[in-house]
This record gives structure tokens, sequence and C-alpha cells, in this order.
């Protein structure tokens, strides 16, 4: 069973999330989209990369009335991208198995401190999701799927610590097999998207002179 | 706020006799031995007793040669902590049982059309069950560290509950600091209305309506009130011991953990008991608790039976304040 | 010759299915792509913000939209669709969701500029009543306004007869003449309905300005109206269609720019959507009348005297600034007549919308919604106890003019370009007008 999980299994798991994601892309890409043919007023390239450097921040004028939400999905995202990129036994793996080369890990405190952050900003949006009647009426399954694999991968990635036990360390490549394949089928996708969908809006804004 | 005082003292009374408890237990071990006539017994009875040696590892008590202390941490944990806290989780789960066989669910009359009061706001809800859901994961982690070998050994082998062990080792530690965190966020959001106000020492007398008699309450009634506190009290000595277990690398002493653990198990499990009073009134016990705290709106009628003292903010049922078009000041 | 899906009583699922279809293009497919959840939107919009109504999330208002990208353009959607799980797009989805589409979202675009994974929302609502249109899911007002547009010309039935009386009137009233089919004038001058009933002081504004600055501009007599309820209601052909009547005379007269007037969606209509609707790029330049009279000042060419000392604030209508980038001409021009601006705290590319705008004011049964929705508009005000509101769109005005008189509130409405000329220098020995 654990050599399935980490031989066969994993390579499946690559192909869908390698595979899905550009497939995803290219499916977005191939809708197509008219010239704009009005005058412009300023630049598409310019509001583009404005748009998206930008909108890693809230709008100062959103920050009250959003700041629930501003802080844990700070904390989920932040804490997440800290243990996925530098997590000893992550930049390990990067570096033996996909690109040769590595970074300085962070400490083992940085990681639980890391951990904790991440766990405590996924577990509040979730409970703002079921909570809030927005939140409620948008949310599909597909929004707690993503959700649930996120927190298996997460928790398992934790439960694994010190690798002490070679059966937790399976469980936790499960995890993330699990998270992958579904990965280009959800809106997991934003990960990469969002740069489009940034891009987009902040091109056509630029164009109109609008600082978007 | 009396009352708060009242479990405060009472707190800082009991807190200083939970170590003779543990003293007493240790007393009772140690006293086997004293039989003994070989002469050498009585060097290592000294050494038994923290005399100190010699040893080339540093750190905190490393000439300590033999720690009599630890085993007697030993048996505390596994002949009284143990057993006595199951006895006692057993003993509440029996009583709510019997109680809810006796007397059932206590039921509000249905008004038509429902006319429904904001009790908790989207933030209260998520502030409390951000606060049960770790609560939960850290409850059955350390109970699966506390039971397991008794429970998990004879379901799973013992080389699955070596994992499982482990896995809750690093679960209970990893999330327990974030139940700080969640308390916190929930004493901070809930203390406003937790004072204790006139009228609660006569709902308390009135058994909380449970005795037939209308108990009248405001937001919170009495029995909520010390749960509230009991949840700062024991919350507390567990977030503080539960730091002190889960930082041990940073050079305590094993006294101190020994202590840390012993009021971090029995405050653990006196918050799990009462915690089943809490879920089982807040659930099946009474009809019509839990969707305050799931969609935020109860019943008016619901309100009248068990809280008709209390005053919501806004007053008007959810649709009347929402439809468009109506007055907004 | 021209007949539009709106003069056609029977709603056509088929038709409105097909056409939200056609809207999806890769902007689109990576809005919905990208879309979390999370319900951010919901407190950018004034319809939910003060109605508490999680349907008026703006997000949730591309539910039509967002089933068919999903059932035909993903793996599961697709599946699903192919399974008979889930619930094809249905003529049902259009009558649920009409109200949402029309009567609670003013195209501001407020919810594009809070995002956070940057989805442009009024983009798409704009797209999706294309659909809803083609499937005759539209309000009656703005099916009827838009019948009157193709018909007349105007979306009020204003004529070309109206207008020249008021000409005739305002010629009288300023002493100068009010250049008609001019032929080889630099600038086509363009109306709303809006103004010639409700707001002639602007034609009269409009003329003693550009008759100081010696600009050479001229009216048509066969198309003089800008508004375009095309874009509002949805319906790209008849959009085109009446964006082409101003493409056509401006051709005929020969000049070289237009003047939208002091409306929103008209110089959205021109200025972005004309070449788009059309095909190809419009060889004249579009400028908004408050960017004209800016380009004039800074140019020396209009100059007044004196600045009112009232306390005043300026309503950004939602296209100059959130469509058009038209944040700091207006305020320029305000400073330059008013000594005592001040902003209301949300104000440029985050102003709250009047509430009217994406032709909800021509929506009659989003009366009472759109009231609801001033009200955020009524506590910017109160909060800077102001009585006077300058704007530079005759929909805003008309607008926040029902929402006042509404709520009993004690504060004047002036369009920009009428102050401007209240301070203009006096030409010759004339007397001044245009007072509002």
């Amino acid at each position: 069973m654990s050599d399935f999980i980490l031989g066969p299994f994993w390579n499946f798991a690559v192909i869908v999330f390698t595979a899905g994601v550009v497939g995803r892309i290219a499916m977005i890409l191939m809708c197509g989209l008219s010239k704009d043919l009005a005058a412009a007023r300023g630049s598409s390239v310019k509001g583009a990369a404005g748009t998206i450097a930008r909108r890693f921040f809230p709008r100062k004028e959103t920050i009250r009335s959003n700041r629930f939400h501003i802080i844990a999905g700070y904390m989920f995202h932040i804490g997440l991208l800290a243990l996925l990129f530098f997590a000893a036994p992550h930049v390990q793996f990067l570096k033996n198995h996909l690109l040769g080369f590595g970074w300085p890990a962070m400490p083992h405190w940085a990681f639980i401190l890391s951990a904790e952050i991440a766990f405590a900003g996924l577990i509040l949006l979730w409970l703002r999701r079921v909570m809030h009647p927005v939140t409620r009426l948008l949310t599909r399954l597909d929004d707690h799927l993503a959700a649930w694999l996120t927190f298996f991968a997460m928790v398992t990635g934790c439960l694994a610590l010190f690798e002490s036990f070679a059966g937790l360390r399976v469980l936790h490549v499960l995890g993330v097999e699990l998270l992958m394949i579904y990965f280009p089928f959800s809106n997991l996708m934003h990960a990469f998207t969002f740069f489009l969908s940034r891009g987009a809006s902040g091109a056509r804004a630029g164009r109109h002179g609008v600082k978007a | 706020m009396i009352w708060a005082g009242v479990l405060l003292l009472l707190g800082t009374f009991t807190l200083p006799v939970l170590p003779y408890l543990w003293a007493s237990a240790s007393n009772d071990i140690a006293s086997l031995d004293t039989v003994q006539n070989n002469p050498r017994a009585n060097f290592w009875r000294n050494v038994r007793t923290g005399t100190a040696g010699y040893s080339a590892v540093g750190g905190p008590e490393a000439n300590v040669l033999i720690n009599n202390d630890g085993q007697n941490w030993r048996q505390f944990r596994m002949r009284l902590l143990a057993p006595y806290g199951s006895y006692l989780m057993g003993a509440v789960l029996f009583t709510i049982a019997i109680f809810y066989a006796l007397r059932g669910p206590v039921q509000h009359l249905s008004n038509e059309p429902k006319e429904l009061l904001l009790r908790f706001s989207v933030y209260q809800r998520v502030v409390h069950w951000f606060t049960a859901i770790l609560f939960w994961i850290l409850a059955l982690t350390g109970l699966i560290l506390l039971y397991g070998r008794f429970v998990l050994i004879p379901l799973f082998g013992s080389s699955g509950f070596a994992l499982t062990a482990s896995a809750s080792k690093e679960a209970h530690n990893l999330f327990g600091p974030i139940f700080i965190v969640a308390l916190f966020l929930l004493v901070i959001e809930y203390a406003r209305d937790n004072f204790y106000r006139k009228g609660d020492l006569s709902w308390l007398i009135k058994g909380g309506g449970m005795l037939g008699k209308h108990a009248s309450a405001g937001r919170f009634n009495f029995g909520e009130k010390i749960w509230f506190w009991l949840v700062l009290l024991l919350g507390t000595i567990i977030s503080f011991s539960g730091i002190i277990l889960d930082f041990a690398n940073l050079n305590f002493d094993r006294n101190t953990l020994e202590l840390a653990h012993v009021l971090h198990g029995i405050a653990a499990i006196l918050f799990i008991s009462v915690s089943f009073g809490h879920i089982y009134l807040g659930t099946i016990g009474t009809k019509g608790t839990l969707r305050g705290m799931t969609t935020g709106y109860v019943e008016q009628a619901w309100a009248e039976l068990h809280h008709d003292k209390w005053r919501p903010d806004d007053g008007a049922t959810p649709e009347a304040s929402r439809v468009p078009g109506a007055p907004n000041e | 010759m021209f007949s539009t899906s709106t003069s056609d009583p029977e709603p056509d699922f088929e038709k409105g299915a097909v056409a939200l279809k056609q809207q999806i293009d890769w902007r689109i497919a990576s809005y919905f792509s990208s879309c979390v959840h999370c319900g951010l939107c919901a407190e950018a919009c004034q319809f939910y913000v003060e109605t508490g109504d999680p349907r008026y999330t703006p997000i949730y208002k591309l539910e039509p939209l967002k089933k068919v990208w999903r059932q035909e353009y993903t793996f599961f959607g697709k599946m699903a669709k192919a399974l008979g799980i889930t619930k094809p797009l249905s003529e049902e989805d259009f009558i649920d969701w009409e109200d949402l589409v029309y009567d609670s979202c003013t195209l501001c675009g407020r919810c594009s500029m809070v995002c956070p994974v940057g989805n442009d929302i009024s983009y798409m609502i704009r797209k999706e009543r294309e659909g809803f249109c083609a499937a005759g899911y539209a309000p009656d007002g703005l099916k009827e306004a838009t019948k009157r547009a193709v018909d007349t010309g105007s979306p009020m039935g204003v004529t070309w007869k109206a207008l020249s009386a008021q000409i005739k009137h305002i010629e009288k009233e300023t002493g100068l003449p009010v250049p008609v089919d001019i032929k080889g004038a630099e600038y086509l001058g363009l109306l709303s309905s809006l103004e010639i009933m409700g707001f002639p002081e602007y034609i009269s504004s409009l003329t003693r300005i550009l008759h100081q600055a010696g600009v050479s501009w001229t009216l048509s007599s066969e198309t003089f109206e800008a508004t375009n309820s095309g874009i509002q209601i949805g319906d790209s052909r008849v959009a085109a269609e009446l964006v082409e009547r101003v493409l056509k005379v401006a051709t005929d007269l020969e000049v070289s720019n237009i003047i939208s007037p002091e409306c929103g969606h008209a110089y959205t209509a021109i200025r972005w959507e004309s070449a788009n609707l059309i095909g190809k790029p419009i060889p004249f330049r579009v400028v908004h009348i408050v960017e004209l009279l800016d380009e004039l000042q800074r140019n020396g060419r209009i100059s007044t005297t004196g600045k009112t000392d009232v306390k005043v604030t300026f309503h950004d209508p939602c296209n100059l600034v959130r469509k058009g980038g038209v944040v700091e001409e207006p305020r320029r021009l305000l400073n330059s007549v008013a000594s005592n601006f001040v902003e209301m705290k949300q104000h440029g590319v985050m102003n709250w919308c009047c509430g009217g705008g994406g032709g909800v004011s021509a929506n009659d049964r989003a009366s009472d919604l759109r009231l609801a929705a001033f009200n955020i508009k009524k506590r910017q005000l109160d909060e800077l106890g102001v009585k006077t509101l300058v704007t530079a769109c005759a929909n805003c005005r008309n607008i926040l003019e029902e929402g006042i008189e509404h709520n009993e509130m004690d504060v004047e409405v002036v369009g920009l370009t009428e102050l401007v000329a209240e301070y203009l220098d006096p030409p010759e020995a004339e007397e001044s007008g245009g007072a509002p």
C-alpha cells in the first residue's frame, strides 16, 4: 500500500496536477477575447501589473467591514505558503526531486508558528463560510472539499513531524496526492488563475485610465 | 462579577491543594521499600531521594541518578488520573442519560408564524465553534494519550497505537496554542453578558426551570454563566500547564513538568465532563437552542421560555428588518 | 429593416441560453475559475449593505452565467450535466434572477474594485444582461425605454421639436446662438433627454462656456441623444444601432471630436463601447464634457472669476471614475469655482453610486430598492453636512434629487458645467444666466 502511494500513485498525482493545471489555463485562454478597439486612455500592461500587485492588499475603504476576513485570509495564505516553501522537509524534497537546488529552510519554531497561523486561519475561514449568510449562499460542495483536503494534507504533514513514523509520512503524501488530483478540477485553481483574472481586469482598467 | 470573584477565590484555594493530593499518592508508593535490610539499601535509598551524583550530560537535573518523583508522577497518572477520570466522565454521561430518559427535552410552545430573534452574531458563532472544534481535537487526542493503551492497543495492536499516539501527541501540541488564542477571543467576546446579575440566584434556586417552575433569565442564565467562568478557569489552568508541557525543551525542571501535567490532566478531565452537560443542554436537552448557535436565530417563543429578560439589540425579526426599501433609521 | 429582440413579446429561452454562452470569453472564464466564493464583494455593494439580503451579493447575481460556464467549460460541470446530476440552465434561472440582474445592480463597478482575485464583476453582469435580454427577461420599464430609443431616438421620447423649442428659449436667454447642423465644426455636442427636459440649464451653460472658449461646435438635429438604452438592457444590436446614429451625424457634419454630455453611461457607450459595438475603431476623439472643460481651462481658454464659499461636495458618476478614469478633472474644475470643496469619505474610484445607474432609474419596479440603496448616499451627505452637491451626470442628478426629496433633506444638486458657467467671466455686457 505504501509502495503504491509513494510510487505509481505519486506519479499519477503529479501528472494529473500538471496536465490539469496547464489544461485548465489553456481552456481558459482558448475562450478568446475580442480586441478592445476603443482608443486607449492609459497603458494596459501597466494596468495589469498594477492590479496584480495591488490586489494582494485590501483597499483601505473596505478594511473595516471585512477585517475578520482579511486577517483570517492573510493568516491562512501566509502560513500555508511558509509551510509549503520553507518547511525543511519540503525544501529537501524540492531540492532532491524537482529543482536540484535548495534554499535555507525555516527553523523548527518558525515551522510550528506558521502551521498554527495557517490552521487558525483555515478553520476561521471555513467557519465564516458556514456561518455568514453571504458565504452560506455562495458555498458549494467544491468549496468544502477544497478546504477539507487542504486541512487533511496540512494536518497529516504536521503529524508526520520529525518523520518518526514512516506510516505517518505516507499518510501525508497521500493527503498531498489527493489534493493535487483534486486541484485542477476545483477553485483551488485560483492559486494560478488569480494572475489571469487580476491581469485581465487590470489591463482593461489600465486601458481606461482607471487605477483598479 | 461577584460570582467571578467567588470562583477565582475558590480556584486559588484549591490549586495548592492539588499537589498534596498527588504527594499523598506518592507517599504510599515510597513507603513500600522501607522494610529492606540490605546494607547497600541505604545508599540506594539516598539516591532515590535525589542525592546528586555525577553525569557528563548537561542540562537541569542531569546529575539526579534516580528520579523518584518521576515514578510517583507515573503512579498518579496510571492509578489515579486515568481510572478516576474515566469514572467521572462515565458518571456524568450516565447521569445525563438518566435525566434525559426521565425528563426528556425541554420544549417551548412554538408559535406560527415563527418570529425569529438574532441571538448570536456571525463573529460570536465563529468564535464559539472555533473554540469548540479545537477543544474536541485536543480532548480526543488527549484522551488517546491517556487511555489509548487501554482502549486502542487491544483494538489496533501496539504498532498501530505507536503511530496513533505519536500523531496524537503532535496534533495535541500543535493545536494547543491555537486553543489558547480561541479561548482568549471567546472570553473577550462573551464576558460582557456573563457577569452576575440580580435574579441569577433565584434562577439557580428554581433549578433553572427544570423543577417545574419557570425561571427567569437574561441573555445568559446562571448555568451558562457558571459554564463561562469554568471555561475561563479550567481553560487558564490547561493553557498555562499546557504551554509548559508543550515547550518542555525550555529547561523546566522535572517537578514543574510533573506538576503541570497533574494540573493539566485534572483540569482537562473536569473540562470534558462539564462540557458533556453543556453539549447536552445545547443540543437534545432543550429544543431550539442549537439553531441559535448555527443560524444565529432563535424563535421568540424559545426566548420567552428560557431568556425572558433578554432583549436582542435589534429586537426585530430578520425578515422584517431586511425588507428592501424599509426605512433604515 | 431593423428589429430588436426587445420588441419580441414572447420570452425565448433558447435564444437567451445561446446568448449567455456567447458571452464567455477568457476574461470571464478566468474570473469564474478564480472565484473562491469569499463573499467580499457583498460589502462593496450598496444593495447588500443597505438591505443585508445575501441575494444581493454581486457574484451571486452571476449564477446563471456561471452555470453556463460550469456546464460548458469545466470537467465536473460537464460530467454532472451529462449524468443528469445538476439541472441544466432553465427558464427558471432567468425568472429567478431577473430582478437580481436588473433591479439590484447599477453596473457601478464598485465590487470590481475590491475582489481579491481581481474579478471584474460589473463587466460580467453587463454581459449577463445580453443573455437575459435575448431571452426576453428584462424589466418592462427598460424594455419600453429601449423601444422608444430605437423608434424615436430618445429613451424618453424627446423629439427634435421639443429640443428646438428649448434652443430658441436658450438663445433668447443667453443672447448667444446655439449652433445646429454646422458642417465642419470641430466638436459635435450631444445631450441626454433628461437634460433637455429636466436640466436645460446644461445646454445654456455649454453654449456660454464654449462660446467664451471659442470652440467651434454644433448640435445635430438628426441625432442629439447620447444615452444608450442598449448597453443598459444588454442588447448589443440596439446599442450598436444607437451608436451608429451618433457616428453617422459626426461623419456627415465632418467633426473630429464628440462631446459626451453630463451623463455617465453615455460616456461609456460612446467613449468605450462604440468602436467595439460596430467592430472597428472610430475616427473621432470622444471626451466627456468634464474632460473638455478641464482641458480648456488648463489651456487658458476659459476663465472664471470668483468662487462660491458655500460648502460643496462632489458625487462621482460611477461611469466616469470606475470605467473612464475621470477622477481629477472634475476636482480641478470644482476647486477653480468653489473655495470650500470637501470630499465624502468614500470618493473617486470608491464612491457609492446614486443607486439609479445601469438602467435602474428606468425600471419602475425597482424604485423602493433604489431608495433603500440611496440611504448610503444620505449618510455620506449627512456626515459632511453639506447643502450643495455637485455632480456631472444628469441621471445621477435626477436620482439624487429623488432620494433627497424622499428623505426630506435640505440639499441642492447642481451640475458641474452649470457651476463653472455661473462663475464664467462675463462676455461683453450680457446678463448672466444659467443659475440653477
